[in-house]
């Protein structure tokens, strides 16, 4: 096992940098100059110096040999990652510097910090909720395959899952929160409140209900149906023949033996949506006006602040990959049929 | 099994968790829903659809308040994101987030000078004792300022000139200029470049104190501007300074000196750590700080949290008022990031008591069906700005003033305006704003050419103009199809030769329908096709109705004219205007016409250097426009300052946008004079259109009606507004 997890991870690393270099390269050939948009403010000052133009261009060129765009991209990667010098110094993320948002003007990682935070705390309620209401009334359905209730369930689980999230959003604050006002439109917590410890989290989660609704309802769907599917297979095993026919209790039956077997895929999903509480919404975040890393992913992108960018692509590659191998790992651990030793 | 029976453990336990949380979100939600309902008078029930839905949702807002018992707070939503750069927001960058401009705005005070309600740069009545002006004998001059002897900052402490000098000067240092900032501050003053040169140490054209900046006594500083910089219409805004408190912009335990040579900062200002100064950092570190140092402003920051972005504001005990000794009533000021889609409803709902700067024709409806001035009122103003075609005028067709003048007249501007605007909008013949002072003192005998929709003028100034070719150097018949289906025009050598020859093989792009346009040689000569290249950026919705209304019109065609369409981002269409490579300008003109919008923060009209022939002051160029009246009469800021009737007299009334716009700054010197010079300016430039004014809309800020005496103007938004404004019964 520990040979098989040393192996997955010298993997990981080449893959890790082959796709950072990708990332790299994309962010590279997009036409933008960030010495030109920093010396903007300077140009704008310079009006109405006699020698305003070689100055502003004097000052474009010490910006590009600052920032090192005046060198050719592997340069730029080598000295991004560390193992170069930009300006006769190493400064890259093998030294701590992960990057630096010229957008917020201070460092990616301070940019970041805070919209990780509230992105994991909703994202942790959600999952919750989720596993919470899917697993069961995925093994409701399996258990009554068929029946009226399935088939509404089923109707219903279909609807939720075509329908995209930002329409359940719009639908549900044009409910919830502007005809029946029982949550705020948009924002974290109450304007100008100083609450602390209980009350602080009585009002963050007041303000996060909203959203975290929507992003529960929208996850109903699938992983109701996936629930359905894996339980339904394994209800038809023969083992759950022999334990019915051994006059085990149905519960018995459902619980003890029929669903530890559809646990086996269904840890894949489950352990995914873990990992995946890292990841902002982009859509719920932006409509509910909520300070996470999806929301400053977009933002991000539309100011080119494209270190952020990287920085946050880069986070999402490590935790694909490190998800990839707990997946794999704990579905050995599950299974003792699958071997993750070779 | 074991582990099964641990996977299933672990299922069962996060079920059981998930239950547990559900259950405690309930209490929360409840009570944070009656409170929200207390404090903003929420639980609205609103259907915007209808007024009486309105009115109904109103009425249940007004159900908590009615006993009149508001709180003394206000809550200010804004669009753009906080960052907390709250000190100096924009420092190093092209611009600074709106949001945290307008912290900013309401908790630093004390400049020496502030724009008015008209956007014009006054006095500060309240900050400055006493001002006098004197011209020196070597052409300079010298503004010295009093400032008043009791101001303090939020924490008690005096306020002195060393605040206002120490901010100058550290901002026009090399320190500066490390911690990010341009070193650009205080140029326009005698002594600049020595100052800025000094590093630390007494070197070949370095001095470490300012010459033209002077502490004349604790209260008083005088500022003497070179002649590079004065005389200039304008010049009088270069003595007004700004306060900081002690360290903010220099490091803690710097301070300021006068020994009669000049100003200049104590010498640990300059401390080096290798190569880099110490105090830099200092400097960088303190952008952020909300808590170490005083304010100045109205009011002072006293919660700042960074993670759900929202800023709390209360009352700066200390301060004496603004330009006009307003001081604010407010106790309480919080600023929220709103969701612009969701806005209307988070005031309705309560989450926000001010909305600025609504526009559009459904927002704006939207917005007013709310308002009853009973819950919810509205202030509007037009717009200090406009949405615009603006053309390259050096290539290609857009060079000639008669095609510019054709697309103004084929396009329907006033529908354009009631389409894009919904009727909150009215359409304007020249680069101002209808509350300019300038356009006020001038309207009644300003002469502007009338652009209304006619395709018959277009073509007759088309054929003026020389239009009248087809591609085979034969006379143009309308009707014609395939290449011929537009209008040439035969080039003189000259305009075939701008710019190294490009309009010798100028041609249209973006050609969806297989035709490509492009300059033909017949015999010699060049005839350039009348097929404008346009790029729009996108997603933007008057690049929309551009297509619509213009682009793919019957009358532009029928005219003997096409627009070729490019969508593509802001970034490349920057890079195209610019012409700057690293924004994705492959190296050859390609587009004559963009779409986008201009506004004005202030009334300082100065355009400067933006017309000029000398090819160096190409980046400050807005539309390459090289004016022929300027070659014939150039302007020459060494020469003899003439008033208008003088320069027009000299030139045989032939003024160029060069010689108006410097003219009008480095000549007036009086506003009688600078209102002549603008009123030309605007006229010749109106003959020129170098721009086609689209739109200028009408900016609605809808607000709950707590509020009284809340008055925004185009130059004067909320920021400014609410240190007028008041909360019912207090």
């Amino acid at each position: 096992m520990g040979k098989y997890i040393l192996k997955r991870l010298g993997y990981m690393v080449v893959v890790l940098l082959i796709l950072s270099f990708l990332m790299f390269l994309v962010y590279s050939i997009i036409p933008f100059d960030r010495a030109v948009a920093e010396a903007e403010q300077y140009r704008e000052g310079l009006k109405n110096n006699p020698n305003a133009v070689e100055l502003y261009n004097a000052k474009v060129e010490e910006l590009r040999r600052e920032l090192g765009t005046d060198q050719n991209v592997i340069v730029r990667y080598l000295g991004w990652i560390g193992v170069a010098p930009i300006n006769g110094k190493y400064n890259g993320i093998l030294q701590g510097n992960l990057g630096y948002s010229y957008q917020y003007d201070r460092p990616a990682r301070d940019v970041l910090a805070d919209p990780m935070k509230n992105t994991i705390f909703i994202n942790i309620f959600a999952t919750i909720f989720g596993l919470g209401i899917t697993i069961p009334l995925g093994i409701f359905c399996a258990v009554h395959r068929g029946s009226k209730r399935d088939t509404a369930i089923q109707t219903c689980t279909i609807v939720g899952y075509s329908i995209p999230s930002f329409i359940t959003a719009i639908v549900f604050i044009w409910i919830f929160a502007i005809t029946l006002g029982w949550f705020p439109v948009s924002g974290m917590k109450t304007p100008g409140s100083n609450y602390t410890g209980f009350a602080k989290l009585k009002d963050e989660l007041y303000y996060m209900a909203l959203p975290l609704i929507v992003m529960t309802f929208s996850s109903l769907g699938g992983m109701t149906r996936y629930v359905r599917a894996s339980m339904s297979e394994a209800l038809s095993l023969d083992c759950i023949r022999t334990a019915r026919a051994k006059g085990l209790v149905e519960k018995t039956v459902i619980y003890s033996h029929a669903f530890r077997n559809a646990l086996v895929p269904i840890i894949t999903l489950v352990i995914g949506w873990f990992i995946g509480i890292f990841a902002g919404s982009l859509v719920i975040e932006n409509i509910f006006g909520l300070n996470g890393v999806g929301r400053i992913y977009i933002i991000s992108l539309t100011d080119k602040d494209f270190e952020v960018v990287l920085l946050l692509q880069m986070f999402y590659v490590i935790t694909s990959l490190v998800g990839n191998l707990v997946i794999d790992v704990a579905y050995g651990l599950a299974d003792p049929r699958v071997r993750v030793n070779k | 099994m074991k582990r099964k029976k641990l996977l299933a453990f672990v299922l069962a336990s996060a079920m059981t968790l998930s239950m547990a949380a559900c259950g405690n979100s309930g209490d929360p939600a409840e009570n944070s829903s009656s409170t929200s309902q207390e404090s903003s008078g929420s639980s609205t029930t609103p259907d915007s659809s209808s007024d009486q839905g309105s009115s109904q949702a109103s009425g249940d807002a007004s159900t908590p308040n009615g006993g009149g018992t508001y709180e003394n707070k206000v809550i200010l939503g804004d669009i753009t994101e906080m960052s907390g750069d709250f000190r100096y927001p924009g420092w190093g960058s092209s611009s600074a987030g709106a949001a945290d401009q307008a912290i900013y705005f309401l908790t630093a005070g004390y400049a020496t000078q502030e724009t008015n309600q008209g956007g014009a740069y006054v006095w500060n009545d309240t900050v400055v004792k006493s001002h006098s002006e004197e011209e020196n004998a070597d052409g300079t001059i010298t503004y010295t300022v009093t400032i008043n002897d009791d101001l303090k900052f939020s924490d008690g402490s005096p306020i002195t000139v060393k605040n206002y000098l120490a901010r100058l000067l550290a901002t026009a240092s090399p320190v500066a200029v490390e911690a990010g900032l341009p070193g650009t501050a205080g140029q326009a003053f005698v002594g600049y470049e020595s100052f800025n040169a000094y590093t630390g140490t007494e070197a070949e054209g370095a001095t470490k104190e300012f010459s033209g900046v002077r502490m004349l006594d604790d209260y008083t500083y005088s500022l003497t501007v070179s002649t590079d910089y004065y005389p200039y219409y304008f010049a009088f805004t270069y003595a007004g300074l700004t306060c900081a408190p002690d360290g903010l912009f220099t490091g803690d335990g710097v301070d300021v000196f006068d020994d009669g040579n000049g100003v200049y900062l104590s010498d640990n200002f300059y401390e080096k750590n290798g190569d880099s100064y110490v105090k830099a950092a200092e400097i960088v570190a303190n952008r952020y700080d909300v808590e170490k140092y005083p304010f100045s402003g109205p009011y002072v920051i006293s919660e700042w949290d960074a993670s759900t972005k929202q800023c709390t504001m209360t009352i700066n005990p200390e301060f004496k008022g603004n330009f006009e000794g307003q001081k604010p009533s407010i106790e309480t000021i919080v600023y929220v990031k709103i969701i612009e889609e969701t806005q209307l409803a988070t005031l309705t709902s309560g989450g926000v008591d001010v909305l600025g700067g609504i526009t559009g024709g459904k927002e704006t409806a939207a917005a007013l069906a709310v308002v009853d001035d009973v819950n919810f009122s509205e202030v509007h103003y037009q717009r200090a700005g406009y949405g615009v075609i603006e053309f390259d005028c050096d290539f290609g067709p857009t060079m000639f003033q008669e095609v510019r003048q054709a697309v103004t007249y084929l396009l329907n501007r006033t529908e354009f305006c009631q389409a894009f605007t919904g009727g909150y909008g009215v359409v304007v013949d020249g680069p101002y704003s209808p509350d300019f002072t300038m356009w006020k003192a001038v309207q009644d005998d300003i002469e502007l050419i009338d652009y209304s929709f006619s395709p018959d003028t277009a073509k007759k100034v088309l054929e003026d103009g020389g239009w009248v070719y087809n591609s085979k150097g034969e006379a143009y018949v309308e009707g014609a199809t395939g290449v011929d289906a537009v209008r040439y025009k035969k080039l003189t050598k000259e305009e075939a030769e701008v710019l190294d020859g490009v309009n010798k093989s100028y041609a249209s792009v973006a050609n969806t329908d297989g035709v490509t346009y492009q300059t033909v040689e017949v015999n010699g000569e060049y005839y350039m096709p009348l097929a404008i290249n346009w790029f729009g950026s996108s997603p933007n919705s008057v690049t929309d109705m551009l297509s619509t209304t213009l682009a793919n019109s019957s009358d532009l065609a029928a005219a003997g004219m096409v627009i070729r369409a490019t969508t593509g981002d802001f970034t490349k269409l920057q890079g195209e205007i610019h012409r700057e490579p690293s924004y994705g300008y492959g190296g050859t003109p390609t587009y004559g016409m963009y779409n986008l919008a201009r506004g004005w923060n202030s009334a300082m009209y100065d355009y400067a250097f933006n017309w000029s022939l000398d090819p160096k002051y190409f980046p400050y160029s807005m539309n390459k426009l090289y004016d022929e009246y300027d070659k014939e009469f150039p302007y020459d800021q060494k020469a003899e300052k003439l008033t208008l009737e003088e320069a027009k007299a000299a030139s045989g009334d032939k003024l160029g946008m060069d010689y108006l716009s410097m003219a009008m700054v480095y000549n007036a010197t009086t506003e009688e004079e600078y209102n002549e010079w603008w009123m030309a300016y605007i006229e010749r430039w109106n003959e020129l259109m170098p721009d086609i004014p689209l739109y200028s809309n009408y900016y609605y800020d809808v607000y709950n009606s707590k509020l009284e005496n809340f008055q925004t103007s185009p130059f004067f938004d909320q920021r400014r507004a609410i240190l007028y404004a008041n909360v019912k019964g207090y």
